[in-house]
């Protein structure tokens, strides 16, 4: 049981992952994310080689179709797998196998995949879906995350007798480098999918500070100053 | 602000990385780590690109201490980076620049580096170590846990205003290239490294049904079958304890 939106900001070019499910330390399962070449994900009964594979795949030049007609082809246990792909050309693709379990189904348009598995329905997808598309314009990271909150909103995971709660979630999302540009994760908490909206909220401060102290060591505020000046913008 | 350790398992070659800060997810930065290659972490005034391209470096066969002479001739500003780079068969190399904040600085040992700055003294590094080397026989990941809670216990951080808290940590252990062995972190919390003891230890519980469910899922329970499973041993414990204090 899990839910998920991969997407890709048609402006930029940037990719990443939203995830949220009841299973604890999710991110340790979405090294699925390459900078310009694609995004993927293998969840239900994880192949946990498949994101890898997919992204070398990826990166050969193969299509999204083609890469997830391989994956399927190369996994004695394909139907219980679901799996997403989305290349760089924003062409998107899911699998949902007819053995993962509970309400299992994906949403796929350009740039997007919204999917999941042992949802209380497939409204959850759809809401996903077009959590995603409200806004537009918005930064990719804060799209993703409307995504997985409007699959929360819908019900999420379990039956509408017994909901699971999200114990785990993450954000994931790559521009032109070969690192993350937002990498962001709650292990084990009862509302994950919250409190990872609460790190995001408290890391987009200090974002652009870690990125500049980094790229100009010579002369950078101490961090506990950087805090202070926070601080107190925030009370003027 | 950043104490760290990294580390190869002498009896398996696993390769891990136990981070915490008073930074807000660094295990966001910790891309530095491939099974059978190495592991590279820049820290104090990080360098992104350093770590992916030491591991590129070790790759192509270079040693640790020709990586950090690479690194240094590709960096203006090397003097505000500390590095620590392993390779495959556990040879170190570190650096702890000039400008990284005091008090900064490393040790290297057999198979590990334990290094940091922005720390209350050389005692913090000294207890990374001593933590590490306390119980060789434990998995790797619980031997990276015990040294980030050594270097708490002995002072952790210590910036200009005082002690700062460790409010993200992480460890990874890596033994495929593929995918992660052990994957565990605290993005955002007033005691990093407590939470991420609760989160390992839950971790390790599931491990195996996590691991072996993906690789045979025609004979999996679920996962709601596992957590009742995993409760039942929990009360028969606690009952038995109770017995034992009664």
């Amino acid at each position: 049981m899990t839910y998920t939106i991969l997407g890709r900001c048609p402006r930029t070019g940037r990719m990443g992952i939203g995830i949220a499910t009841f299973s604890i330390t999710v991110g340790r399962y979405c090294r699925g994310v390459k900078a310009m070449t694609g995004v993927t994900i293998s969840q239900a009964f994880a192949n946990e080689r498949n994101n890898k594979l997919a992204l070398r795949l990826l990166g050969q030049g193969f299509a999204a179709q083609s890469v997830l007609d391989q994956l399927l082809k190369n996994d004695r246990y394909f139907e219980y797998r679901q799996i997403g792909v989305i290349d760089r050309d924003g062409t998107a693709v899911a699998y949902s196998g007819p053995r993962t379990r509970g309400y299992s189904g994906h949403v796929v348009g350009d740039n997007h995949v919204a999917f999941g598995n042992g949802l209380v329905g497939s409204k959850v997808a759809e809401a996903i879906a077009a959590g995603f598309l409200a806004k537009p314009d918005a930064d990719l990271e804060e799209r993703l995350l409307m995504g997985i909150e409007a699959g929360r909103d819908a019900g999420g995971q379990g039956t509408i007798d017994d909901h699971k709660p999200e114990r785990s979630a993450a954000l994931l999302v790559y521009s032109q480098h070969p690192y993350p540009d937002i990498d962001l994760r709650v292990d084990l908490h009862p509302t994950a999918v919250e409190e990872l909206r609460r790190v995001y909220s408290e890391y987009k401060p200090y974002e652009a500070y870690y990125r500049e102290r980094e790229r100009n060591p010579r002369g950078a505020l101490p961090q506990e100053q950087f805090m202070a000046a926070l601080t107190s913008r925030a009370a003027q | 602000m950043t104490f760290s350790i990294i580390a190869r398992c002498p009896r398996t070659g696993r390769l891990g990385l136990g981070i915490a800060t008073f930074s807000i997810a660094s295990g966001g930065r910790c891309e530095g780590i491939l099974a059978g290659v190495g592991i590279c972490k820049t820290q104090a005034f990080i360098n992104r690109g350093n770590d992916l391209l030491a591991l590129e470096l070790l790759q192509q066969g270079h040693s640790p201490t020709h990586v950090m002479q690479m690194l240094e001739a590709n960096d203006p500003e090397h003097a505000y980076r500390q590095i620590a780079i392993l390779d495959r068969e556990g040879n170190a190399a570190a650096h702890t620049g000039s400008g990284t904040r005091p008090w900064s600085g490393h040790k290297i040992g057999e198979g590990f580096v334990a290094f940091g700055n922005v720390l209350a003294g050389p005692q913090v590094v000294e207890a990374i170590a001593s933590g590490f080397l306390e119980k060789p026989e434990d998995p790797l990941e619980y031997r990276l846990l015990g040294a980030l809670e050594g270097a708490r216990n002995s002072g952790g951080q210590v910036g200009g205003s005082g002690h700062l808290t460790e409010r993200s940590a992480a460890i990874r252990v890596d033994a495929d290239p593929d995918y992660p062995d052990i994957d565990v972190r605290v993005d955002l919390h007033d005691d990093a490294i407590v939470q991420l003891r609760r989160i390992l230890d839950e971790f390790k519980l599931y491990e195996d049904f996590y691991r072996s469910r993906g690789r045979d899922p025609s004979t999996a329970i679920t996962q709601g079958e596992f957590v009742a499973q995993l409760q039942a041993k929990r009360s028969t414990l606690s009952s038995r304890a109770q017995a034992r204090d009664l």
